[in-house]
């Protein structure tokens, strides 16, 4: 080894003329302080960065890729012939959950055709290329190649083909930050299944995230499935997250998702209905009103808004479409319809959400079948 | 000393040139790349420029450019910033403490002597992030950090040494 030792040039200037020491830590305090109590400012300094360096990180990462597959790929060597006969054996699970699934998926159609269920609606999502990787100690983040001018807003899930990853926490122009769920700051709703108990998924920075319960006394096993609740109104629900195991006494969640393994992740544009506020409720003029056979005295002092019921539609009343409003197809002939101003409001989007709390469910069912097909 | 005083531009690219190599440390370990697939973190790597020349010239690595190292570490890293930061001057207050004492170490013990080092950073890190978010995380991944960095010394180190007397010092005109 090549002899380690330095020789200190005495009398060459001193540090203590510079910024003093004292006055730097205090500044590094007040950074970490300021960090914690206000992380906007900081971030947006991180945003630019990372704006102004996504093209140079894109570029260099197809080689660096290429080197790393090469290097993992020389590693797995060492344990092929314990991979291909676990993949052997997951490769035979898988088929048989397959088929079931399979058989599920389309006995669950048929229900929702018998109760005439409203459809899940496409999720929109945007898939984005993986540019960066931290893995520190005290951060476990990911860098993506798509931004605020692709669509991307802080909060929304990310996820790829086995589970959720995590969600994004800054967003730039062009390039934008993923919270892993075991980075320190994160904390996600989960549901374990089939218990349905509610718990806080929290991260420190470990491998596997923590499992912070809620007061209810179903039990929780080992094995048990973890699936986003959707709380809060951040993740979608019934994203996979991945499988209870118990590490020292603790509840802890062993991810499905690995993003060292993934190259391409999507990002869910997901916002929760919002119930309307009471100030809303107070200055917005009320919808369509969808009324069964009203007495008679009910609709007597709208007779200036509308006919009265039988009376024939003059041109001077406020005009009803003669063909019904695709929303308001389904509203028998027998039913009065009132519109309380023109033009008549579409009463379903008034009263049903875009979203209901099951969109995500599609979206869920097809990332599990997907894992499962693979 | 008007003659000190005289600053060439060669003479001031060799007084930037620690501080330089200290933040292309700092990228290159934040680079989007893992060779080990991710069980192996990245070394701290700017901590030995930093410990090198608090040890050898400490005028060319003053507390300030230890804190702009340390907070673009924290930028690059993702983390919460003032984290590494505040773990860099305390790996530059111990090192220049004790600096004779370190300097005086050879072959294995200035390995050791880089190890307290960035034990000292390291436990202000780890204190400063259980102190902010009043919970303390997993100890293993921040060992396996300082390990590793530690087992980087005595390969870059040389590198360092040899940047410094061929490059800094040449500049400068002091070797």
């Amino acid at each position: 080894m090549t002899a380690i030792s330095w020789r200190i040039t005495r009398g060459r200037g001193s540090a203590t003329t510079q910024l003093p020491l004292a006055v730097c830590v205090v500044l590094a305090l007040v950074i970490a302080l300021l960090g914690r109590a206000e992380a906007s400012i900081f971030d947006n300094a991180r945003a630019k960065l990372t704006d102004w360096a996504s093209p140079a990180l894109s570029e260099i990462r197809g080689p660096l890729a290429t080197v790393e597959d090469w290097v993992g790929g020389f590693r797995d060597l060492f344990r092929i012939q314990d991979m291909n006969t676990q993949l052997a054996r997951e490769n035979a699970e898988l088929r048989k959950w397959q088929n079931v699934a399979i058989a599920l998926d389309r006995r669950l159609k048929r229900y929702e055709q018998l109760l005439n269920a409203v459809p899940d609606p496409t999720l929109p999502s945007t898939t984005a290329r993986i540019i960066g990787q931290s893995n520190r100690p005290f951060v476990k983040t990911l860098v993506l190649n798509a931004g605020t001018k692709n669509g991307i807003k802080k909060g929304q899930a990310v996820y790829d083909d086995r589970g959720l990853i995590g969600r994004i926490f800054l967003a730039g122009k062009k390039a934008s930050w993923v919270i892993l769920l075991s980075d320190l700051n994160s904390r996600v709703p989960a549901i374990i299944q089939p218990s349905n108990r509610r718990a806080i998924l929290s991260g420190d920075n470990g491998n596997s995230p923590l499992l912070e319960l809620d007061m209810g006394d179903m039990p929780v096993h080992a094995g048990d499935r973890v699936v986003s609740s959707g709380d809060g109104g951040v993740v979608p629900p019934d994203l996979p997250i991945g499988v209870v195991v118990e590490e020292g006494g603790e509840l802890r969640v062993a991810l499905f998702a690995n993003p060292d393994l993934s190259d391409f992740v999507q990002i869910i544009d997901y916002s929760a209905p919002r119930p309307p506020s009471e100030r809303q409720v107070l200055l917005e003029p009320p919808p369509a009103t969808v009324a069964v056979k009203p007495p008679a005295a009910a609709v007597a002092p709208r007779a200036s808004a509308g006919p009265a019921p039988g009376a024939p539609l003059s041109p001077a009343t406020p005009s009803i479409p003669e063909t019904p409003a695709p929303s308001q197809a389904h509203i028998p002939a027998d039913e009065t319809v009132f519109a309380t101003q023109a033009p008549p409001p579409v009463v379903e989007e008034t009263i049903i959400p875009r979203r209901t709390a099951s969109t995500p469910a599609r979206v869920a069912s097809t990332v599990g079948l997907q894992r499962e097909e693979r | 000393m008007a003659g000190q005083l005289a600053m060439s531009p060669a003479r001031v690219f060799a007084g930037f040139t620690p501080v330089l190599l200290a933040l292309l440390a700092v990228v290159l370990v934040n680079l989007p790349v893992t060779f080990t697939g991710g069980v192996m973190p990245a070394p701290i790597l700017a901590l030995i420029p930093i410990y090198f020349w608090v040890l050898v010239r400490p005028d060319l690595m003053p507390p300030a450019a230890v804190l702009i190292t340390g907070i673009a570490e924290d930028l690059l890293s993702g983390g919460p910033p003032g984290i590494w930061a505040t773990g860099f001057l305390a790996a530059y207050a111990v090192t220049n403490r004790y600096r004779e004492f370190f300097a005086g170490l050879s072959d294995l013990a200035a390995v050791i002597g880089f190890a307290a080092a960035v034990f000292a950073a390291a436990s202000a890190a780890y204190g400063l992030v259980s102190l902010l978010f009043w919970r303390m995380a997993p100890l293993s991944p921040l060992l396996l950090e300082a390990v590793v960095t530690v087992a980087f010394y005595p390969l870059v180190a040389p590198v360092v040494a040899f940047i410094h007397r061929h490059i800094v010092g040449a500049l400068r005109g002091d070797d």
